[in-house]
């Protein structure tokens, strides 16, 4: 029978909104069997956010969660309650990680720290993803998703040529935490299948951000400088861009990666005119008139389809591609073909698109096995199967709201 | 001495730029062997990407690429020449991981054979970073961290604004789409460790970087399944204050997400009239108008400090970011506190600071061993280890393929 990676590994869920959630989503994806706890009394943020089906709210029917949820289970618990804590620690005694996105402090609070933790269960991994990490002055500050995009330096670095700081459209400090976040995680459990000893890691998001700005710090700690906002631009690219293409706000990137790149794009415009210039023929000259060099390129592409464009460029080996939104990465044949896409059977939305894993195995292949939980679904097979509580048990805890 | 978490994990990287290496240096960072290989000559394009000291280019002072490749051993070597696919070959018998981000066209070419590897070493692990996948239409389309950043659909939520929605969809800093194909394939390769564990079998990882950026687009992607409608990053968002505003010493992020938030941050102001008029009611009403509500918040901005501010704010838990400057980072009390800035001292480059640890273990921490590799570096030594002497080395690099 083939296995999945994870398979065996259970994971007890504490986090919410987007960090934490995606980095148990990518455990989730490989085979782990990952428990979210969570309550009616507060449930987790991205259940109370559109889209709703058919804009319809509803606890069980938003996509934001219902992606970055899949393939968990949920066992609705309200900490609040001294008995739901007792039973959490139950289940962490039944489980090898324990996942946290807590403000720092919130879950030593309850009773769960980690030090607790290790009692019940001396070999389980902990990781606590949190905005600012587990010590140092700013660890109690809080934070939003958002936030991280300029705490982390990104802003400063992102922008139109001589505009303000700039978002970059999504809270990227979020997935890229949660990504750093998993695979520190499968690095304990490879460190704790030598040793048998599991391990506390604490995971900045500010942190896993400035992570992936090398180009901006060190040129801050060689330089006492840092890169200007270039929007689109690259300082060893041009044309380097993403250009008005026919039709309402759509939009083609292309890039020559040399100058024979930028002889074979002028060609393919039908204008040997521009490839026979002597000032664009050199990345330097094409650097130096980048206004007039993206000029030309517009003229070109602002009485065509982005896929037109594309075909044509691709077909003379230059990089273009469409700037895609939500409807056409939805309907792309591509990625449609290749499987990317998952269509599971929900209770309350249906068999609804979502956006599925991007790795391939070629020995264990990952699939995503079931659509994100209802609040509370797998209540009774957590505490019944798991954790061996009998039906009058479970109804009475139900009764006391303590299962909530 | 305890242990590094990934010590003993054997891994061979062919990469040029991000994607690759920066999944083996998250490897590497944890106390995995890692052996780069690079073009002889030139090596790693991202050696002449820069960030330089004084600008001027050096293959041996290139900030992009003394960050991604720290912990690492290095070795020259023409994976287009026969002889030098025959030395991967056996590179590859030895590993435990081959991590490469050749495109699907060019595998072949530089030596890269999956089955043929894996038949050798069936305990091997190879992991492909390709931009579209291993299969369908767009496989062997060309490619760069732009097309890839739009054509996973992040590019489009980003930019324009109001009066400028003739700007294009505008990327983000740096290479991003690539880190997020490093970051997957670093997580899939090491399951798939994980997996070896048990099953004793290697396997074949392959990473689409279009699929890890479609993979986060936060709440945007699904308004079109579930409501038939696509997000735009023109127009008015849904809840403000979430915006960046000018101070006199710089920019702050104010990101009001909650109605509490922002009556805190009506304190903060010292109560002003215009704040309790209807239309700054709640924090729809400020999305809706939030044109004349930016107009008053930037007036009482411009005359605050960033860090003051930040500082006040936060103290009131009102989630308030400064727009970070490197040279704010690097002068940050907090991240000095948790050491998060390493100073690593390169032969060539010199003792400079990196980003560091992006996650603490408590008992197997990450650590420098040794800085980024000079190019062919470490050529005696690894190819000894395969049983080649100087003598051969020699002859090798004579024919430049080492």
């Amino acid at each position: 029978m083939t296995k999945l990676p994870l398979e065996g590994i259970r994971i007890a869920d504490f986090t919410w909104v987007w960090a934490g959630p995606f980095c148990t989503l990518q455990l989730a994806h490989l085979g782990a069997e990952v428990i979210r706890i969570e309550t009616n009394k507060r449930p987790c943020t991205t259940r109370t956010l559109p889209p709703w089906l058919n804009g319809e709210p509803g606890i069980n029917r938003s996509g934001y969660f219902n992606q970055y949820n899949q393939g968990k289970l949920s066992l609705s618990l309200d900490l609040k309650e001294p008995r739901a804590v007792e039973i959490a620690k139950e289940l962490v005694a039944k489980s090898d990680v324990v996942c946290e996105n807590f403000a720092a402090g919130v879950l030593e609070r309850l009773g769960l720290g980690y030090a607790e933790l290790q009692r019940v269960k001396p070999d389980i991994i902990m990781i606590a993803l949190s905005g600012y990490g587990a010590t140092g002055p700013e660890s109690h500050f809080v934070s939003y998703g958002p936030a991280q995009v300029p705490l982390s330096g990104m802003s400063s670095l992102t922008g139109y040529d001589g505009w303000p700081p700039m978002h970059v459209g999504i809270s990227y400090g979020d997935p890229t935490g949660g990504l750093h976040g998993a695979f520190a995680v499968v690095a304990a459990l490879l460190y704790r299948a030598r040793t048998g000893q599991g391990q506390f890691i604490d995971l900045s998001q500010q942190e896993t951000s400035v992570a992936v700005l090398p180009e901006g710090v060190m040129d801050y700690t060689m330089n006492a400088t840092q890169p200007p906002r270039r929007g689109n631009r690259d300082p060893h690219l041009a044309p380097h861009g993403v250009f008005r293409c026919a039709g309402e706000q759509r939009w083609v990137a292309i890039v020559a990666r040399t100058d024979e790149e930028w002889v074979r794009l002028a060609r393919t415009m039908g204008r040997p005119d521009l490839a026979d210039e002597p000032r664009f023929a050199a990345l330097a000259g094409r650097k130096a008139h980048e206004d007039e060099v993206e000029a030309c390129i517009t003229e070109w592409t602002s009485s065509r389809t982005p896929s037109e464009v594309t075909a044509a460029l691709q077909a003379a080996a230059i990089p273009a591609f469409p700037s895609y939104d939500g409807r056409d990465l939805a309907e792309d044949p591509h990625l449609n073909g290749a499987g990317f896409f998952v269509r599971l059977e929900h209770p309350e939305v249906g068999a609804l698109q979502h956006v599925g894993i991007p790795w391939r195995m070629s020995g264990t292949p990952c699939a995503v096995r079931r659509p994100a939980p209802c609040l509370g679904q797998h209540t009774d097979y957590v505490m019944g199967e798991i954790l061996g509580y009998s039906s009058d048990e479970i109804q009475r805890l139900r009764t006391e709201k303590v299962l909530f | 001495m305890t242990q590094q978490a990934l010590a003993g994990l054997r891994v061979v990287e062919c990469g040029h730029m991000i994607s690759a290496a920066y999944a083996t240096k998250l490897m590497a960072d944890l106390g995995a062997d890692v052996i780069k290989v690079e073009p002889p000559r030139h090596g790693d394009p991202a050696r002449t990407r820069g960030p330089f000291p004084g600008g001027t280019p050096h293959p041996e002072r290139s900030g992009l690429f003394l960050y991604l490749n720290t912990n690492k051993r290095g070795v020259t070597l023409d994976l287009q020449q026969p002889d030098g696919q025959a030395l991967l070959r056996r590179l590859a018998a030895d590993a435990d991981l081959l991590v490469h981000n050749f495109p699907p066209p060019q595998m072949a070419g530089h030596g890269i054979d999956v089955d043929g590897m894996r038949a050798r070493n069936p305990r091997l692990i190879v992991t492909s970073i390709t931009p579209f996948g291993m299969t369908g239409p767009h496989r062997d389309y060309e490619a760069t961290d732009l097309t890839l950043w739009n054509a996973g659909g992040v590019a489009y939520l980003n930019g324009g604004g109001p009066g400028a929605d003739d700007l294009p969809p505008l990327k983000a800093f740096g290479q991003q789409a690539e880190f997020q194909g490093g970051l997957n394939a670093a997580l899939a390769a090491l399951a798939a460790v994980f997996a070896r564990w048990q099953t004793g079998e290697g396997q074949h990882v392959s990473v689409s970087i279009q699929e890890c950026v479609a993979a986060i687009l936060e709440l945007t992607f699904e308004f079109y399944p579930y409501m038939g409608l696509t997000a735009s990053r023109l127009g008015q968002k849904p809840i403000q204050p979430v915006d960046f505003l000018e101070c006199r010493d710089g920019w702050i992020f104010v990101c009001c997400i909650e109605d509490h938030q922002w009556d805190k941050l009506v304190e903060l102001m010292g109560t002003p009239e215009w704040a309790s008029i209807e239309l700054f009611e709640n924090r729809l009403t400020r999305a809706a108008n939030w044109d004349a509500l930016k107009l008053f918040l930037q007036e009482w901005a411009q005359t605050q400090s960033v860090m003051d501010l930040y500082r006040a704010g936060q103290a009131r838990r009102i989630p308030l970011a400064p727009v970070s400057t490197m040279a704010d980072l690097l002068a940050s009390d907090h991240l000095k506190s948790r050491g998060f800035f390493a100073v690593i001292d390169h032969p060539v480059a010199g003792p400079l600071r990196y980003p560091g640890a992006p996650y603490g273990f408590a008992l197997t921490p990450w650590a420098i061993r040794r800085p980024a590799p000079l190019l062919g570096q470490d050529n005696q030594e690894v190819y000894a280890a395969l049983g080649l002497d100087s003598e051969a080395v020699r002859r090798l690099s004579d024919r430049g393929i080492v």
